[in-house]
């Protein structure tokens, strides 16, 4: 990790199938939306289920549990920044004059 | 197997090896006792090592039927040295018996020596063994900052 | 989502399967020698070990990973065929790969959470 890493862009989080959202027909960006959701949500189910199987003795590593933990927060704050770019999208559209 | 129950087979490792150490340094102690409360001169004592699981706090019945566990080791018996003893003839001894022969213990000096010495640095491996888990548990906890 | 594909390196690789997976084979093997080392006085005890190279290029998980008995290593005469030497080599070697692996891992973590809030004030 030696170079500087810019901001980045608002990117589609349920790849491959995702189109920029200026093109996505109407609707589609709902399901889009949902299927992250539930992206995210799965991630967090699995970190929680490591947990609590680690806290249970079961044979889960530690470095694994929290790696888990990590990317289940990672996918969270992924998503939480995508949508507030896309509010933000929205609400400049919204103020235009047309 | 987790980290921490592996903790308790490095424990485990150094608890033996302190045993060990402990009836080597007593029969180095007693290399010479011809005299003895049971009777007759000192026999030597050696432990007998034998793998074992070690049950820790951390782990429970669904780890341990899951893979084979790492074994820990324990002392399962501590055997007393059933030879005859060593008769030397010293007629002038306050042990000698009638033909003057004295019984000594079977205790070689140099022997043991050398296995305290092993004792001692198989202990000191064990304790960089947990040193080492330590340093595993610290750094995957190190990864949520 | 962020576990990333085979093949292609991103910067996702220090959070991916792959680093987990080699820390999963770091971990065990370490492990081994913990008992290796606890045991290097039981008479009749082999030593145990996985066959670390192979077990990286192969597709398993690493929990069903193969602990092999190394018959081939010389025993002494009550049967116990551990070398503290060889196991103390192997613990310091394991350490460091563990130590190497999570710190990569910790600079990823910290590089994509860069990214992701990086993005925030604009």
């Amino acid at each position: 990790m030696t170079a500087p890493i810019g901001p980045i862009r608002p990117i589609p989080i349920a790849e491959p199938s995702t189109p920029a959202v200026g093109q996505a027909k109407p609707g589609e960006f709902g399901s889009l939306l949902d299927k992250a959701i539930s992206q995210v949500e799965d991630s967090r189910h699995m970190a929680n289920d490591k947990v609590a199987r680690f806290l249970d003795g079961k044979p889960e590593e530690l470095h694994s549990v929290v790696l888990t933990a990590q990317r289940a927060q990672l996918e969270f704050e992924l998503f939480l920044e995508v949508r507030n770019k896309v509010v933000q999208a929205y609400q400049e559209i919204m103020r235009m004059q047309v | 197997m987790s980290l921490f129950s592996v903790l308790s087979v490095s424990a485990s490792g150094m608890q033996v090896q302190r045993t060990r150490a402990e009836l080597l340094a007593e029969n180095l102690a007693n290399a010479e006792t011809t005299r003895t409360p049971e009777g007759g001169a000192y026999r030597r004592k050696d432990a007998v090592f034998a793998s074992t699981s070690v049950n820790s706090p951390f782990s429970s019945a669904f780890d341990a039927a899951m893979r084979p566990e790492v074994m820990g080791v324990e002392v399962s018996e501590v055997v007393s040295d059933t030879r005859e003893p060593d008769r030397r003839y010293m007629p002038n001894h306050p042990d000698a018996d009638k033909s003057g022969y004295v019984d000594f213990p079977r205790v070689n000096p140099a022997e043991d020596m050398v296995d305290l010495m092993g004792a001692a640095r198989n202990y000191e491996a064990n304790v960089a063994a947990i040193s080492a888990i330590k340093d595993m548990i610290h750094r995957s906890l190190d990864l949520f900052r | 989502m962020l576990l990333g594909e085979r093949g292609k390196a991103t910067m996702l690789d220090g959070i991916g399967a792959n680093i987990e997976r080699y820390m999963d084979l770091v971990s065990l093997r370490q492990k081994l020698v913990a008992g290796n080392i606890a045991n290097a006085d039981t008479p009749g005890y082999t030593t145990k070990d996985i066959d670390f190279q192979a077990e990286l290029q192969s597709a398993m998980e690493a929990r069903d990973a193969g602990i092999v008995e190394r018959t081939d290593l010389p025993a002494k005469s009550d049967g116990n065929n551990v070398s503290i030497d060889r196991e103390a080599r192997l613990l310091s070697e394991n350490a460091l790969r563990f130590s190497v692996a999570s710190q990569f891992a910790r600079g990823a973590l910290q590089a994509v959470r860069s990214a992701i809030n990086g993005g925030r004030n604009t």
